[in-house]
This record gives C-alpha cells, sequence and structure tokens, in this order.
C-alpha cells in the first residue's frame, strides 16, 4: 500500500466521520434528514393534524359508504354500508345495506374486539380491525379513528409532486404489532393538510395497497375524503372505490353500539 | 318326550313353508336394515379418526399458545425440547413427530386467486408425507426452501404448472399483513375434498415469513402405532408435563350441557384466561371429532327405532297368524289335549314356533346383511367424494359389534313371543271336547 493511498484513506474516513458528526446533531436539534424544511417534530405534528381531520372526538359520526369492487374477470360489484362511529370509546358498528343478499350483516367494534353478525343465522363471530369488508379491498380498520402518531413512528421525509400538488412522502415504521401494515409511505399536501396517497407495506417490504384519497368534503370545519380507490397491488386489476355520503357527526342514540341494535334491525 | 314339543314345532312351521317363509323374511329384513345401520355407525367412528389423523398427521397433537398483553392469543411452540423430555420420562413410543405450522392464506397467480391453508412442514424429510401424498406432475426431488406442493384442483384453478411461481398473501403471528413467493414444485392426486384445500410448503420458510424463529412451530403431532392408544398416550403426556411443572390448559374443559368439543371448549378457554408465558394443550384426533360420537349415539337410536317401528308391524302379522293357525288347528289342538296333553304343553307348542321362526329370521338377516355388507364394501367410491372422511380407503366399511348383534336378536325373539303368547294361551285354555266339536 503506498503513502498516497494511506492519506486518501484517511482523507475519506475523516470525512464520513465529520458528516455523521453533523447527521447527528442536526437530528438531534430536530432539523430535516431528507427534505428541505420538515423535522421529525415537524412531520409527527402532520401526522398528529391527519389523525385529527379523521376523529371527532366528543362526537358520533354517521356516513352511508358505497363501495364498488373491480376483480379480473368478475363482474363489478356494489356493496353499501351504514357506518357508525364513537371514537372517543373505540366503538364502531358497520351495517350492510347492499347487496340485497348479504344485507342486515354487521359489524360491530368494541375496544379491541370485533365482531360479525350473520342475520341469516342469527350468530355473532369473531371478526378482525384486520379483516376485508364483505368482498372488497377495504378493511374494517379503513372504517375506524384514525391513529397514526399513535401506531407509528417517521422513518425518512422526502419532498414530491402528486399530479399538480407538490407533496410531503412521509415513511412509516409501525411501533406495535396492532396495525395491518407494517409500513406506510404517506404523501401529503404541502400546502394544506390533506391525505392524497397511501402505500402500504408487507412485513418484508413489498407494496400491498395504494389508496387514493381524490376527493374531500368539509365537515366541523374539517377536511373529510369522500372519495377513496384502493388498489391491489399484488393482484393486479383487482380496486375499489369507496364514495362517502350523508356525512354527519350528530349524536348517535347507544343503543347503536349494541349486539341487540343488530339484531333489531333485522327483525 | 323331552324334545317332543319343539320337534312337533319344526314339523308346523315346515308343513306351512310359505307362511314361514313370509313371516321369517320380515323377520329376515328388519334384522338386516338394522345390522346395516349398526354396522355403519360402528365403523363411522374408527373411520372420521383415521382420515382426520391422515389430513393433520397425528393421533394426538401438543400446541403452545402465549398471550401478549394486549390480549392477542399466539399459537407458538418456541422449544419443544421440554415435550420430548416428557414423552421419555413417561416411556411413550410414537411412529413418528411432525412439527407443523400453518397459515391461511390467498394465493395468485395470473389474476386469478384463490383462499387455501398453506401447512408447513419439513418437506425435505418429512417420511409421512412423502408415503401419502401422490404426485401427479414434479418430483420429490425438485423440493427446495420455497417449494409448495397443490392439489390438482387448486392448480387446475389457478392455471399453474411446476415450476410456476405463485405469489401468497396471509398474516404473520401477530396479525400484520405479509407476502411472499413460492415456486410450484409438484401437483398432487385430490386425496379427498379435505385433502385437497391443503397445500403443503416448507415448515423454515413459512415460519420465516409469519414471524416466527428457527426453531420454532405451531403444534407438534404424534402419529402412533393404534388409533385406540391415543387417549392412554394424551393422558400420560398430560401427566408427565403437568409434572414438569410446564402450563398446561385443563384436557377436560368441556362445559356441562355445551354442543362444543373437548378441543373447541379448550379453544375458548384459552380466549377468555389469562397467563403469563408459554402455555400447553394436549388433544387427541378424537378429542376434534367428538361430535362424530353424537352422530353414532343418534344412529344406534334411530336404528332402536326402526327395529321397534318394524317389529310392531311384523308382531300384528305374528299374532293374526297364530290367531289364524289356532283356528285352523282346532281338532288337532282338541285331540291332543284328548289323549293327555297338558295345557302349557300346548302353549309351549305354540311359543317354540314363534322362537324358532323368530331365531330362523334373525340368522338368515344377520346373514343376508352380512352379504350387503360385503356387497356394498367392494364398491370404490373414490377419494375424491363429499363422503370421504366416513370412508375407509373411498370404501364404505362396517363394524358390527357383536354384543349389539345379540341385544338385536333378543329384542326380536322377546317381541315375537309377545306377540304370540295371547293366541298360543287361548289354544292351551281350550277344552277338549269344545275344541273337537268345533266345525271350521
Amino acid at each position: 500500500m503506498t503513502k498516497n493511498s494511506m492519506n486518501t484513506q484517511s482523507i475519506v474516513g475523516r470525512r464520513a466521520s465529520l458528516l455523521a458528526i453533523i447527521a447527528i446533531t442536526l437530528l438531534s436539534l430536530g432539523i430535516p434528514l431528507g427534505a428541505q424544511g420538515l423535522s421529525i417534530p415537524e412531520a409527527e405534528k402532520i401526522l398528529i393534524e391527519l389523525d385529527e381531520l379523521g376523529n371527532f372526538p366528543g362526537k358520533d359520526y354517521s356516513a352511508l359508504y358505497t363501495i364498488v369492487s373491480e376483480k379480473p374477470g368478475e363482474k363489478q360489484s356494489v356493496s353499501q354500508v351504514r357506518v357508525f362511529r364513537r371514537d372517543e370509546r373505540k366503538q364502531f358498528t358497520i351495517l350492510v345495506m347492499l347487496p340485497e343478499v348479504n344485507k342486515g350483516q354487521g359489524y360491530l367494534r368494541e375496544d379491541d374486539n370485533v365482531w360479525f353478525y350473520d342475520p341469516t343465522s342469527r350468530k355473532f363471530s369473531h371478526s378482525s380491525v384486520k379483516e376485508n369488508l364483505q368482498n372488497s379491498e377495504a378493511k374494517n380498520s379503513d372504517f375506524t379513528a384514525s391513529s397514526l402518531k399513535d401506531d407509528y413512528s417517521i422513518q425518512s421525509i422526502a419532498e414530491g409532486k402528486l399530479g399538480q400538488y407538490p407533496v410531503w412522502i412521509l415513511e412509516l415504521k409501525a411501533k406495535n404489532n396492532e396495525v395491518p401494515y407494517e409500513l406506510l409511505k404517506l404523501h401529503i399536501r404541502k400546502d394544506r393538510t390533506m391525505l392524497l396517497k397511501e402505500e402500504a407495506f408487507s412485513v418484508n417490504g413489498r407494496l400491498m395497497r395504494t389508496t387514493l384519497y381524490p376527493k374531500y368534503v368539509s365537515l366541523e370545519n374539517k377536511l373529510l375524503p369522500s372519495q377513496i380507490l384502493i388498489v391491489d397491488e399484488i393482484n393486479k386489476g383487482e380496486k375499489s372505490q369507496i364514495s362517502m355520503a350523508e356525512q354527519t357527526v350528530e349524536k348517535l342514540p347507544d343503543k347503536v353500539f349494541t349486539k341487540a341494535f343488530l339484531e333489531q334491525v333485522n327483525r | 318326550m323331552k324334545y317332543i314339543i319343539p320337534r312337533i314345532a319344526l314339523r308346523n312351521l315346515s308343513r306351512q313353508k310359505k307362511r314361514s317363509f313370509l313371516l321369517g323374511g320380515a323377520i329376515a329384513f328388519g334384522i338386516m336394515i338394522v345390522t346395516l345401520i349398526n354396522g355403519f355407525a360402528g365403523a363411522f367412528i374408527e373411520n372420521v379418526s383415521e382420515n382426520f389423523a391422515y389430513l393433520m398427521a397425528g393421533h394426538v397433537f401438543v400446541q403452545g399458545a402465549e398471550k401478549t398483553p394486549s390480549g392477542k392469543r399466539l399459537s407458538v411452540i418456541r422449544d419443544d425440547s421440554i415435550i420430548f423430555s416428557a414423552v421419555r420420562d413417561s416411556g411413550l413410543s410414537y411412529e413418528f413427530a411432525t412439527k407443523t405450522s400453518e397459515v391461511s392464506a390467498s394465493l395468485f397467480f395470473e389474476g386469478k386467486t384463490i383462499r387455501q391453508n398453506l401447512t408447513g412442514l419439513d418437506l425435505a424429510t418429512n417420511l409421512f408425507l412423502r408415503e401419502r401424498v401422490v404426485l401427479r406432475q414434479g418430483s420429490w426431488d425438485a423440493i427446495g426452501p420455497d417449494s409448495i406442493i397443490l392439489s390438482e384442483k387448486i392448480a387446475s384453478r389457478l392455471n399453474v404448472l411446476p415450476g410456476d411461481r405463485i405469489t401468497a398473501s396471509f398474516q404473520t403471528l401477530t396479525g400484520q399483513n405479509n407476502i411472499a413467493d413460492f415456486t410450484l414444485a409438484a401437483i398432487s392426486v385430490d386425496s379427498s375434498i379435505i385433502g385437497s384445500v391443503m397445500s403443503y410448503v416448507d415448515l423454515a420458510y413459512i415460519n420465516e415469513a409469519i414471524g416466527l424463529k428457527s426453531g420454532e412451530y405451531m403444534a407438534l403431532g404424534f402419529m402412533l402405532n393404534d388409533l385406540k392408544a391415543a387417549e392412554a398416550f394424551a393422558s400420560r403426556l398430560y401427566t408427565s408435563m403437568a409434572g414438569m411443572g410446564i402450563q398446561l390448559f385443563d384436557r377436560s374443559a368441556n362445559e356441562e350441557g355445551s354442543a362444543a368439543t373437548p378441543f373447541q371448549a379448550m379453544i375458548r378457554t384459552q380466549r377468555s384466561e389469562d397467563w403469563q408465558g408459554s402455555r400447553y394443550s394436549v388433544y387427541t384426533i378424537d378429542d376434534i371429532v367428538s361430535q362424530a360420537k353424537q352422530i353414532v349415539v343418534a344412529l344406534d337410536g334411530a336404528s332402536l327405532i326402526i327395529l321397534l317401528v318394524l317389529f310392531a308391524i311384523v308382531m300384528i302379522g305374528i299374532n293374526n297368524t297364530f290367531r289364524m293357525v289356532m283356528y285352523e288347528r282346532i281338532k288337532e289342538i282338541g285331540t291332543m289335549r284328548a289323549v293327555g296333553v297338558q295345557r302349557k304343553e300346548i302353549r309351549s307348542l305354540f311359543l317354540n314356533e314363534a322362537l324358532f321362526l323368530a331365531l330362523g329370521g334373525a340368522v338368515a338377516g344377520l346373514v343376508l346383511a352380512l352379504i350387503a355388507m360385503s356387497i356394498l364394501s367392494l364398491i370404490d367410491f373414490g377419494m375424491n367424494t363429499p363422503a370421504f372422511m366416513i370412508m375407509k380407503n373411498g370404501h364404505l366399511s362396517f363394524f358390527v359389534p357383536p354384543l349389539r348383534a345379540v341385544f338385536n336378536v333378543v329384542i326380536i325373539a322377546a317381541l315375537t313371543l309377545l306377540a304370540a303368547y295371547f293366541p298360543a294361551k287361548a289354544a292351551a285354555k281350550m277344552e277338549p271336547a269344545v275344541a273337537l266339536r268345533t266345525a271350521k
């Protein structure tokens, strides 16, 4: 080994150490690592805002969701469900209105328990927020309150453009195993906190699902998606479009969040 | 003199061959039907258990369970050395042990999707699988770490051939979504309706994909030499494991009056109870299929009802026939009484005739049932039939418990004697002079 090459190596080594010290200092000061102008604490603030946009603490939420599903080689199917949510108690009730053959089926969540009600057998069975709703790409968890800040930690921040909108691209990693996806990549509008696209990845890092939020409505000074497009990235051609209507935050009777309610609506 | 009455009874039966044949035939038919039902019920539970044991690769199973702080139940055996040490300590022997992990997955191939249970086994060394699973395409030599073996039906629905790459989507042990790619190594012959929904993958590969570490798996199955030894094996293993201080689920967790099997009751307990660390459940194939025993009880009950209904009809026939016989032989009875034959001998003559009729019919019925069973068991229904689980290698099989057959014969004899008793009594009561002057 020549003296010159040894010098080059030591210079490279010193530079690498210097860069590492700078990176650690920047991180500890909360200065952005991957993108200009957005620090980790600021990105976390965005996550909190996103959670707040989708949640209604102290209030109830209900809406009519129409889900149009497409699968390769199959006819388009249309499902309609009425969703009732009481976020402060981690409760939801989903009542299937369409198709006619599944009418009266329902899902009830209380805390971490989810039950599925079948009016034909008049029995409840255990389900999960990770299960798909009816035959669509939507999961039960898509109808629950958002808890991105609690469930995920930010791995990286980048900038990009989605259509005409400049976006922040946040890569999130699950903090616990209570969530269906280990990794998420969120595309959030820079000018106002609006989630435009969410990519969900498997435990081993493969893209499983892309969710697009093309339309929003305003409710109680909050922006709520009124249309969602979910694309299955494993089975190409499989997708679901969810349209929300009749969204309201009016108080719901307590009985809506009981098993008796699901039984009663079927009488 | 001792055997004179039975001999006259036999002679009387042979005098009226057609009538005796019809009455005996009715009894034989009833016995045949009931014996066939008993025979089917007798083999039912053993067939169901053996077929399940074959599908699950074991007669006795040990399953590990852990509960996370959030209440999630994880099915996992992290360290099996304590189980094998309990087996050794209790001196138990088995043919082989199979370590398995199972996951419900969606398989994708070029736009086609199908839901399947992926059973993870050590594909390279599992001889049981190699003996039982017949390959239609591909070979055991092509087995690699990411191999999958699908049944013909599933392969055809996915339109895949050996060498094709299939994507599987499933949830990890803790419920996160994950994906793995598999190479189709072989296509197996559809062994049964249930067998065709099972796909085999390599244990190490699937374990890694569902978040289990090397050496961990979900269930341990012991295949024994004899299915009947399963309960004793499980009891001794349970005692031995309990003696070692291992946390176990109660084997008798079945609730009183509940329709659940002991296995279902155990799963319910696991949902409701809290514990720390690993806790194990020990169960047999019988615990899983114990609801099948209720079917056997129902079949036996139904056969008894059929026996009684058929014989209520036959009894009316016998009663009428013997009344007719009494009037036909009224002068003969008068003569016998006039030459010194006693009343009880006349009665026993009639009862002997009824008894011979019942025994003859019953023996003929049993023989007919055996012939019918032999013929039915020759029919090959194939392995891919919905009734596969209740058959033995695609054939109907029968086992009539000997005591059950004896019980049926005794019931028939008793009912026939009861039917003939009143005409016999009336014949015995007849005055010789009255009988002799009665015109037919």
